[in-house]
């Protein structure tokens, strides 16, 4: 049991596992929200820089997009405005529309006109007073457009403002391109009512860069279709289709939002690229692809992630650590506990057997005592009755009597120790009353003087006047009686006697002492303990439980017996009982 | 009741010059035409000759072509008008041509000009020339119409050709009276061009040596 403290205790070492648990446990969620909490911020930062990025590059690409769409604007609005257009429409020649515009688009139409981004005009075309297209007699010198084409140029009605629109154009070899038309109203100098307009026809701005690895791509949706050559197809249609269903839900687009199309993620931006326009509503579409940044962001968490394991091992190494010095005491604790909770049970058991011992001897001696008296009684008449007879010689007689006063030793043996056992059964009970402990000592001096056969001893005496206690009387009696009877029986041959009696505070203190040889050291100790006999007193009459029986009754009294001194000729008991106050008053 | 005076007044005069007129019978016709009253034009365009207002084209400040409509024989030898440009304006904004007559278009200013008209009655195109070109750019205006008259260079410049079929034909003044003389006598339609929409006309008798009290309208 006495074993280092070691896990061999089940519930220290549980609870240590539960330390090392608990311990963990705080740490992996401590370190854990606090690297999600900072990885959280730190994507979300870097999400938003991005964002800002792509807006920033965004509007920078719309300001250039924007001065173009004012430079060609310009360009139809003069052309709008050419007097010979104005001839034709209000002098009534709509035969020279077309060549007076051919004239005047000489500047405006141009050969590198199929170049992205180009201010060249690829065709125009005229609507008339109702919005339709006024078809060329020669189309060729009007750029050249399929029948469908060309209708997809009509509005509904005359602008009052420029529109600009876009439509999707077969460039030949089954290839479509959008292409972005500005339509121009033509405002009569002469009733500056809008008469005609004239549609203009450009190859879309090439933004932000056509190539695949251009940092934003931009395109062109419309009516459900994406004209973004830079992305694959499928990547492509799926795109098509987010922009669509955004497009229809009405939720703005120019925020940005994320899409995964081709299984490619990607940030999406779309915004109107003709807003009130009276052509069909056409959309820009900036894409980036987010894949770069979406592995940055995945070396980051994996960063996070082994800083994270990095920290949860620190974490575990340190705990045990620390759990380990923390559970120390508590190990040793327990193990103490555990030790003290043996030893109280040993004692708990040591204190059941004595218990039962004492029982078991006091039943006993209370058996015997009440067992011996009457055989001692019967004896004891039968020896006087023998005394009694005639026939006895002086001698017998002489014999007789002494087996009398034996009988009479032994009644008193028995009582000594059925009173004993009575004590020792805790079924004594001192019936307290104030006794004059003066005048008790006095009889039991002369109770002394009156024994028979009397060693030649001296007796002084010297007893203070009232000294009260509170006590039973013949207890009190016995115990001055045993103190006597061995200052009487250990007493050498012309010895004396001593008793004194005095005030001591609130105690009375009885001291007995008789000359004779002294109790040797080793058995001083000894001499209060049941059935012991000093070995000076072997040929000494006794039984060995006078002194123990008068120790017994002075602490029931609420005193104590002691052996005070023991040496050279001299041997004297010291009793002390608590003094009470006289009845009549006085001083104690 | 002053109207009535008036053509009371007229026919009285004209009974009494009948007698006396000579072999060719001149006859002649006066009168005002009521003109639309001079539009707010702003400042800017004071410079203007000819105003477009609610898809009409008017002269301004306003002024009437009064003629009158009938068969009558072409001259001869064709008449000569000129239609010049000065000050980045035509001059005068308003000239009646009788059929067949050449009209002429100097540049008088220090810049080109690009005279041209895509009106049916008359399609021509002068191209850019300036004020040294020679001979002097004339066109003939061998068909009745009204002709507009436009600058390819200077968008604002405006002007109408009234080409006539017909010898007889004035301007009014500004406050809208005329007087044309040397008429022939007989029953005729006397026009008043007030703008290009508008044209009033009145059939009138004309009688050799009277003068005929027309007021349009």
């Amino acid at each position: 049991m006495r074993a280092a403290p070691n896990p061999s205790f089940p519930g220290v070492a549980g609870f240590r596992t539960k330390l090392v648990v608990a311990m963990m446990a705080v740490v992996s969620i401590v370190s854990v929200s606090t690297l999600l909490f900072t990885q959280r911020n730190l994507a979300a930062a870097a999400r938003l820089d991005f964002r800002r990025e792509f807006q920033a590059e965004l509007a920078s690409l719309h300001s250039i997009q924007g001065l173009r769409d004012e430079d060609l604007a310009e360009r139809c609005r003069i052309l709008a405005g050419k007097p010979r257009i104005h001839a034709a429409l209000e002098d009534g020649a709509p035969d020279l529309l077309y060549p007076s515009a051919h004239d005047e688009m000489q500047g405006i139409m141009g050969s590198e006109a199929g170049a992205a981004g180009s201010i060249h005009a690829l065709y125009y075309r005229f609507l008339d007073e109702k919005g339709r297209v006024v078809s060329p007699a020669d189309g060729r010198t009007a750029g050249l457009l399929r029948p469908r084409e060309e209708a997809e140029l009509a509005l509904p009605a005359l602008p009052d403002r420029a529109q600009t629109g876009y439509i999707v154009r077969e460039s030949g070899a089954g290839q479509e391109t959008v292409d972005e038309v500005i339509a121009m109203p033509i405002v009569s100098s002469e009733n500056g009512e809008t008469i005609a307009a004239v549609v203009v026809g450009f190859r879309p701005p090439a933004l932000g860069g056509s190539g695949a690895d251009a940092w934003i791509q931009t395109g062109v949706w419309l009516g459900g279709r994406l004209d973004l050559p830079a992305l694959p197809e499928p990547a492509r249609g799926a795109l098509a289709g987010a922009i669509a269903r955004a497009v229809a839900s009405g939720e703005g687009g120019s925020d940005g939002f994320e899409v995964r199309a081709g299984g490619t993620p990607y940030l999406v931006s779309f915004e109107r690229l003709n807003p009130g326009s009276l052509f069909p509503p056409a959309y820009e579409v900036s894409v980036h692809p987010l894949a770069e940044a979406l592995s940055r962001q995945r070396q980051l968490l994996w960063e996070f992630v082994g800083a994270g394991a990095l920290a949860l091992l620190g974490a575990f190494v340190v705990s045990q650590l620390l759990s380990r010095r923390l559970s120390e005491p508590v190990e040793k604790l327990a193990v103490d506990s555990l030790e003290s909770r043996e030893h109280w049970r040993q004692a708990e058991a040591a204190l059941e057997l004595t218990s039962q011992e004492l029982q078991r001897s006091a039943r006993f001696s209370a058996d015997a005592s009440h067992q011996l008296k009457t055989p001692v009684t019967v004896l004891r008449a039968g020896l006087e009755e023998l005394l009694a007879g005639e026939e006895l010689g002086a001698e017998a007689r002489a014999e007789i009597s002494r087996l009398v006063h034996q009988t009479f030793r032994l009644a008193s043996v028995i009582e000594d120790l059925l009173l004993l056992s009575r004590m020792d059964a805790g079924r004594l009970k001192i019936q307290f009353a104030n006794l004059d402990l003066s005048l008790l000592l006095d009889r039991v001096l002369d109770d002394l003087s009156a024994l028979p056969d009397p060693p030649r001893l001296s007796v002084d005496s010297e007893i203070a006047p009232s000294l009260w206690i509170s006590g039973e009387r013949r207890f009190a009696e016995l115990i001055l009686q045993n103190l006597l009877e061995n200052a009487r029986k250990y007493n050498r041959e012309g010895g004396r006697i001593r008793l004194a009696a005095r005030a001591d505070g609130e105690w009375a203190v009885v001291s007995v002492g008789n000359t004779g040889a002294p109790i040797p050291r080793e058995s001083q100790a000894h001499i209060f303990e049941r059935f012991h006999r000093g070995a000076v007193g072997e040929n000494v009459p006794g039984h060995g439980i006078g002194l123990n029986l008068a120790r017994d009754l002075a602490r029931l009294h609420g005193g104590d017996l002691r052996l005070s001194r023991s040496d050279a000729d001299w041997t004297e008991f010291e009793l002390r009982l608590r003094l009470e106050a006289p009845p009549g008053g006085g001083t104690p | 009741m002053t109207l009535r005076y008036l053509c009371a007044l007229a026919s009285l005069s004209c009974l009494a010059a009948m007698p006396g007129v000579g072999a060719p019978a001149q006859a002649a016709a006066e009168g005002a035409v009521k003109l639309p009253k001079p539009l707010h034009t702003p400042v800017m365009n004071k410079r203007y000759g000819i105003v477009a207002y609610g898809g009409v084209l008017t002269p301004y400040p306003p002024v009437a072509v009064v003629y009158l409509e009938g068969a009558f024989a072409r001259p001869a030898a064709p008449a000569t008008a000129t239609m010049a440009q000065k000050d980045l304006n035509f001059v005068p904004v308003l000239l009646p041509v009788q059929v067949g007559t050449r009209v002429e278009f100097p540049n008088l200013d220090d810049t080109y000009h690009n005279i041209f008209s895509y009106s049916p009655a008359k399609r021509f195109d002068l191209g850019r020339y300036r004020s040294d070109e020679r001979p002097v750019p004339s066109e003939v205006f061998d068909v009745a119409g009204m002709v507009t008259l436009r600058c390819d260079i200077h968008e604002h410049m405006r002007a109408i050709i009234l080409v006539l079929d017909t010898p007889h034909f004035v301007l009014s003044d500004a406050d809208g009276h005329y007087r044309l003389e040397g008429l022939p006598e007989g029953r005729f339609v006397l026009k008043a061009w007030i703008d290009s929409r508008t044209t009033l006309e009145r059939p009138v008798e004309l009688t050799a040596g009277g003068t005929l009290h027309a007021d349009f309208p």
